[in-house]
């Protein structure tokens, strides 16, 4: 049985980390609904949404990523099962998100073109696979919020 | 964060990007068949911002052997139109751009800072001045503000009794007789597209030789179309316009950023030279210059020298990709050739009689400088007839080291060509040592 973590970076016994997380989420499935519109329209209002809902997006990732790591490498796991390994799962969520954001940073830059190029092909492509990491770090992201970490009343 | 240091974080993130970039050399793009690279796309485009220094105390451009170059009025602030009146009066316009771009995308704030650590040391004025040489000496030393806190003012003609000004939203028209010191209330002859936008917001200037009619260059709203198609009504055009009432219509369409508006002395044609699309590459799209022909199409936005499709611009338009005419001669990628003067019944020798000065702004869309010179295009018979060649240099080195940026060009009344440098803030003045034939004025 791996550890259980007891996040570091909280507020009022709130996860930092818990309360950006939906900002990326949210911003990134609006790209690529914003894509998808600009992509049946050519109308330049949507690929300039895009534009702000990927930066905004990576910009909270980043900052979400960095108290993920705080709990995640510096969260006590002396209590519950008195330490351990880190689980695996958290593992593959930190990794994963490590590719999303990456293919985020990219996508950015690629929206940054003039015009349809800058959404299709590659920035839509590249707005579908953040979207799909998404939910499978979302998923890894819940379980470890559900399964893995101490809750307030259990401390 | 400075903004240079922001520039060079940016040339960095282009460098570990990995585009790594084949650079051909500009001369393969000068001529009426330039070589055209395949497009590319990328994360960061290429890019090299002029740092300005401007010019220290003796520094000068280089000219060609036979030639001499001095200083006809310095410090000046952004000169970027200049004009030799037959009286031998010198007119400047001072100008900067309206500054209306918002910021619609993350790319513009970061274009504002990149691109905006360029700058001359002294902020552009909005003037137009006359300078005047009492004594000979081949310097100004009267300086008379005829018109200042104009609306971004570019084009100018003296013609009929009349002094007309391109400002970015209108034309201006004063009467005017060469060796007047002050100006009159002006008549707002006819406004011109400006909008909200106004990103390519200088609107040069010229009158057909028989003063019948006038012609404004409109830039482009964007650079390719990434403001919408609908924010480019008027644009991208040359407009003839009636110098007596202000009626107009487009004269020909597709020059995205049309300049350096002038009549060819030899055949009577307008010509313009025209700042192709960026981001394509280092080497696409050469900058031309061409004879604009009532009623042609020249591509922009749907294509470029002539029927090269822009996938960047939807919707499609094949219709008009098939009227699209291909331009006359090349000046090969990023020059941003803004001005444009023949000569004329200079001093100049006979291999320059009859040919073409471009004034070449100098690239950023581009790893490596190209422009930033006053080339010479050799004519025969009212059509280019050789390589374009450098005629005023030295205003870069190939680090972006800026020490100027020529823009307008003008032959003054003596037969020497002016140059408005708005980088470093000069007038230039190129005499030949020994003029070929008595000095007729500037037509």
């Amino acid at each position: 049985m791996s550890a259980r973590i007891t996040p570091r970076a909280t507020l009022h016994g709130v996860p930092i980390h818990a309360m950006l997380v939906p900002f990326p989420i949210v911003c990134f499935i609006g790209a690529l609904l914003t894509d998808i519109a600009y992509a049946n329209t050519a109308n330049v209002q949507w690929t300039n949404f895009s534009q702000w809902l990927l930066a905004f997006g990576t910009l909270f990732a980043g900052i979400a990523a960095v108290f993920g790591a705080i709990d995640f490498f510096f969260g006590s796991r002396a209590k519950g099962s008195g330490g351990g390994d880190r689980p695996l799962i958290g593992w593959i969520h930190m990794i994963a998100n490590l590719v999303l954001f990456v293919v985020a940073l990219f996508n950015n830059f690629v929206h940054a073109r003039d015009g349809w190029t800058s959404v299709v092909p590659t920035g839509l492509t590249l707005s579908i696979i953040t979207v799909l990491l998404l939910f499978v770090s979302g998923h890894l992201g819940g379980r470890l919020a559900y399964v893995h970490v101490v809750r307030r009343d259990e401390r | 964060m400075s903004p240079r240091l922001l520039a060079a974080a940016g040339l960095a993130a282009l460098a570990l990007a990995g585009c790594s970039k084949q650079i051909i050399d500009p001369s393969r793009q000068i001529g009426s068949n330039p070589f055209l690279p395949e497009p590319k796309q990328f994360l960061f485009p290429p890019m090299g911002i002029a740092n300005i220094v401007g010019w220290k105390a003796g520094q000068m451009p280089t000219v060609p052997a036979g030639f001499t170059i001095a200083p006809f009025a310095s410090d000046l602030a952004g000169p970027r139109r200049v004009l030799g009146l037959p009286n031998g009066d010198v007119l400047v316009v001072e100008s900067g751009g309206p500054g209306l771009e918002g910021i619609n995308r993350p790319k513009d704030i970061i274009y504002g800072m990149v691109l905006g650590a360029s700058h001359a040391a002294k902020p552009p004025a909005n003037d137009l001045l006359l300078l005047r040489d009492t004594d000979g000496d081949g310097k100004a030393d009267q300086k008379v503000v005829l018109a200042s806190k104009l609306d971004s003012p570019f084009g100018i003609v003296v013609q009929g009794g009349h002094l007309y000004v391109a400002e970015t939203g209108d034309i201006l028209r004063w009467d005017f007789t060469p060796g007047q010191t002050s100006l009159g209330q002006p008549t707002r002859l006819t406004d011109l597209p400006k909008g909200t936008i106004d990103h390519h917001w200088t609107k040069d200037l010229t009158i057909s030789p028989d003063g019948s009619k006038l012609y404004a260059g409109v830039g482009s709203n964007s650079n390719i179309v990434e403001n919408g198609l609908e924010a480019e009504e008027g644009r991208a055009a040359i407009w003839e316009i009636h110098p007596e009432d202000g009626a107009k219509h487009l004269f020909a369409t597709g020059l995205r950023n049309p300049n350096g508006l002038t009549f060819n002395p030899t055949t009577g044609e307008l010509w313009t030279v025209v700042n192709e699309r960026d981001e394509l590459g280092n080497d696409l799209v050469p900058d031309y210059m061409t004879h604009v022909q009532r009623g042609a199409h020249y591509g922009w936005p749907w294509s470029y020298y002539g029927q090269h499709v822009d996938k960047r611009v939807k919707p499609e338009n094949p219709a008009m990709v098939k009227k699209a005419i291909p331009p006359d001669y090349a000046l090969s990628s990023h020059v941003a050739a803004l001005g444009l003067v023949f000569e004329n019944g200079s001093a100049f020798p006979a291999q320059y009689k009859g040919g073409a000065f471009v004034g070449e702004h100098g690239s950023w869309d581009r790893e490596k400088p190209n422009g930033y010179q006053v080339a010479f295009v050799p004519f025969t018979n009212g059509r280019p007839s050789g390589k374009a060649q450098t005629f005023v240099g030295g205003f870069t080195d190939k680090d972006f080291t800026v020490r100027g940026r020529p823009v307008g060009l003008g032959f003054d009344a003596k037969g020497a060509l002016l140059i408005a440098d708005d980088g470093g803030g000069v007038i230039w003045r190129v005499t030949p040592k020994v003029a070929a034939a008595p000095p007729k004025p500037a037509g």
